[in-house]
């Protein structure tokens, strides 16, 4: 994947699997968003073959983002809509039927029930991520794309987006979850992938990178 | 910019020593700034020749017009040299509004990007002050003045007279600013809304009454500005020397006076800012169509904007009420539709998809065509630009009467044709120069200043350009001649626009676009 001279991510082989987690994991600038960004069908590849849930981002796009639920790593709210505003456009794209009950549900699971007709735009940064986890959840998207979710989160909104990636895992949905705190991501995923300079430098169960010897194992891939 | 004192600015804040450190710290600042921005400057070479021709441009103007045949003479020459007055309040008014309209005018470095530095209130003053030039619409106020100026006064004495109308246009953008700031500082305190509401609306009542008891003669000639203008056309007498020192020392004074405002609105909340930010909109039923739905999340985007609803009625109104107090005929209105629409766009359209924010990552993953993501952004623009331009029309026909078939083929094709060329020139500039911009800031805008100023040169040119065209039609007494000429220009807009919506289905130009607005 390349923005002009900058190749910001080279080489990387992923592979996720229906029912696990996996963690991205790695510094800034790693490739972990970009990654994301592809997978979620915002930014086409430059190069190579990428697949979700068996479609080719390049020809069925559609398809893809019919298929993921994608919280971006900034923002990911329209600044002047209300969340519930952004669940309308969000079902009524993807053609669900009877989604307000469960929509209401997700608000209140993460505490932004009594927010859901005020505008995004004055929002704290981790209502923002919180509401971004609910739209990225809302449809039961077969594959949950989280980027940073957990930035500026309070223990709330982490325990609940704990909860909508193993509601994710339990229906058999993929989920990849992109983050810089190995603590959270080894808590959430089975399976740990780390990237630095834009390729993957390592794929491992996400008990090896638990502990004080995980964290030295993950400082040594960082560097 | 900043909501509230630094930290760093109380030591040095009390005292008149005090007081003269920080306001070279401000000004130093503001150089600083205006470094900054200029790095950003994609095309420097493309604005420094920017740079020169605005200022050959305007000494042409301030020079050529006097040598021209029937200048300084008995006929329009004359009729125009009575209007200098009224003109230059009219300028006064106009640097006001607009000022008053953007909370002060516009910034150098947006309020997020500046809240981590000890920027003062003072330095965003001056820096307002510095960029208020870079707008066409100031522009050309000064053309048309310094342009007026010289074609009535002729060339005797030229220099004089110009360097007194300079003098009065820097006092007029100082004094908005004054003025615009005071306002400010009085819609963030307690009723402040309410208060500024009534305010427009006395105002708005007082010039009715005035037009409609038949006195807009009797004020104009007693406005102070036929001081001034007597004092320019004296040469080099005694009154010559004395405005230029009023003036002087009027905009020193300003530019002073400026900071207490400034520094008073800085301490209070923007309530309308904040009452956009933390308003409720009760859900409504979900439209039928898809493209229902993306117009009305794109509506809800501009009309729930500050600088959008503020900047969109002071467009409307102000040249409707030109239009009504200059007694402008049908077969001159063909210049509204152009003047507003060109100026709407410079609210949100010359970068269109600036309006999702940073959530444009998130809606780009959401499973609808990228067409109809075009389509519906093009359409609110559209509907944004008409209903603009028809309340100015509608205001200007309370004096102009009833168009007979002629002025009304002419001004309908007009507004058809302007507005086409309006929306496709800001949907391919905003495919092709995106900038992340929230529009949150009643004194934001679209694109830095330097590209404000590129897209309202252009705007301003090819709209004044079809106006003119369709205002010569609108006296031919043939209505078929204004859509004879229409139908090549839609065609051509309508070509350039489909093929920006065929770019739009670009994923890569796409992804350009989403992922620069959302940075």
């Amino acid at each position: 994947m390349r923005f002009g001279e900058v190749e910001a991510v080279a080489g990387i082989d992923v592979q996720a699997y229906a029912g696990q987690a996996t963690a991205l994991l790695g510094r800034n600038g790693a490739g972990k968003s970009t990654t994301m960004r592809v997978l979620a069908g915002v930014v086409p590849p430059t190069e190579g073959l990428v697949t979700v849930a068996g479609h080719d981002i390049r020809t069925e796009t559609l398809a893809v983002k019919q298929l993921t639920g994608y919280c971006p790593d900034v923002g990911g709210l329209v600044p002047r809509a209300t969340p519930w505003e952004h669940l309308q456009l969000s079902a009524r794209l993807r053609r669900m039927t009877d989604w307000e009950e469960r929509g209401r549900d997700l608000l209140e699971r993460f505490e932004l029930g009594d927010v859901m007709n005020r505008v995004t735009g004055g929002f704290s940064h981790g209502m923002g991520r919180r509401l971004s986890v609910v739209l990225a959840a809302m449809h039961e998207p077969r594959v949950l794309l989280l980027d940073e979710p957990f930035d500026g989160v309070d223990p709330i909104g982490v325990e609940a987006t704990f909860d909508v990636i193993a509601d994710a895992r339990a229906r058999g949905a993929t989920i990849l979850l992109s983050t810089h705190l190995r603590d959270l991501a080894i808590q959430a995923c089975g399976s740990v992938l780390v990237m630095r300079g834009g390729a993957r430098v390592a794929a491992v169960d996400a008990e090896a990178m638990t502990g004080e010897e995980g964290a030295r194992a993950y400082r040594a891939l960082l560097d | 910019m900043p909501t509230a004192l630094s930290s760093t600015e109380t030591p040095t804040s009390n005292g008149a020593r005090g007081r003269v450190a920080a306001a070279r710290r401000a000004v130093e600042d503001v150089a600083i700034l205006f470094r900054f921005r200029a790095q950003a400057v994609r095309r420097r070479h493309l604005t420094r020749g920017l740079v020169g021709s605005f200022v050959l441009v305007t000494l042409a103007i301030a020079i050529v017009p006097a040598f021209l045949p029937g200048a300084q003479g008995a006929g329009k020459a004359f009729d125009i040299f009575l209007l200098m007055p009224s003109a230059m309040a009219g300028i006064l008014a106009l640097n006001v509004a607009s000022a008053i309209a953007s909370g002060g005018g516009r910034e150098l470095i947006s309020r997020d990007q500046a809240a981590p530095y000890p920027i003062s209130p003072t330095t965003d003053h001056l820096g307002a002050l510095v960029l208020a030039p870079l707008n066409i619409a100031w522009m050309i106020q000064a053309w048309i003045l310094l342009g007026a100026m010289a074609y009535s006064f002729g060339p005797t004495n030229l220099f004089q007279a110009q360097v007194v109308i300079l003098l009065w246009l820097v006092f007029a953008t100082t004094l908005g600013q004054v003025v615009a700031w005071t306002m400010e500082s009085v819609r963030r305190g307690p009723f402040g809304i309410g208060i500024s509401r009534g305010l427009l609306v006395c105002l708005g009542l007082a010039a009715g009454v005035v037009q409609l008891t038949g006195h807009t003669t009797d004020l104009l000639d007693q406005i102070p500005t036929l001081w001034f203008f007597q004092g320019a056309v004296g040469g080099w007498g005694l009154r010559w020397w004395v405005a230029l020192v009023v003036l002087l020392v009027g905009s020193t004074t300003a530019v002073a006076a400026g900071a207490v405002p400034t520094h008073l609105a800085a301490r209070r909340m923007p309530r309308d800012e904040a009452r956009m930010e933390t308003d409720q909109h009760e859900p409504r039923p979900v439209p039928r169509t898809v493209l229902g739905l993306l117009i009305r999340a794109d509506r809800a985007s501009v009309w729930r904007s500050v600088p959008m609803r503020r900047g969109v009625l002071v467009l409307a109104i102000g040249p409707g009420l030109v239009a009504v107090f200059g007694n402008l005929p049908w077969s001159s209105m063909t210049i509204l539709p152009g003047l507003v629409a060109s100026g709407g766009a410079l609210l949100f359209g010359v970068n269109a998809w600036c309006l999702d924010g940073r959530g444009a990552l998130w809606r780009e993953n959401l499973p609808v065509p990228a067409s109809a993501l075009f389509d519906a952004r093009a359409w609110v623009l559209t509907e944004f630009l008409a209903a603009a331009s028809l309340i100015t029309i509608g205001i200007g026909a309370l004096r102009a009467g009833l168009p007979d078939g002629v002025e009304l083929s002419a001004l309908v094709c007009t507004l058809l044709v302007v507005l086409l060329q309006v929306v496709g020139a800001s949907m391919r500039w905003s495919l092709a120069h995106p900038y992340p911009v929230d529009l949150r800031s009643a004194r934001a805008t679209p694109a830095p200043p330097a590209a404000m100023v590129g897209y309202s040169a252009r705007l301003a040119v090819s709209t004044t350009f079809t106006s003119l065209i369709f205002s010569a039609c609108a006296k031919v007494p043939d209505w078929r001649l204004s859509v004879i000429l229409a139908i090549p220009c839609l065609l051509w807009s309508g070509v350039r626009l489909a093929r920006t919506a065929r770019r739009w289905q670009d994923p890569v130009a796409r992804a350009l676009v989403i992922t620069t607005t959302a940075a």
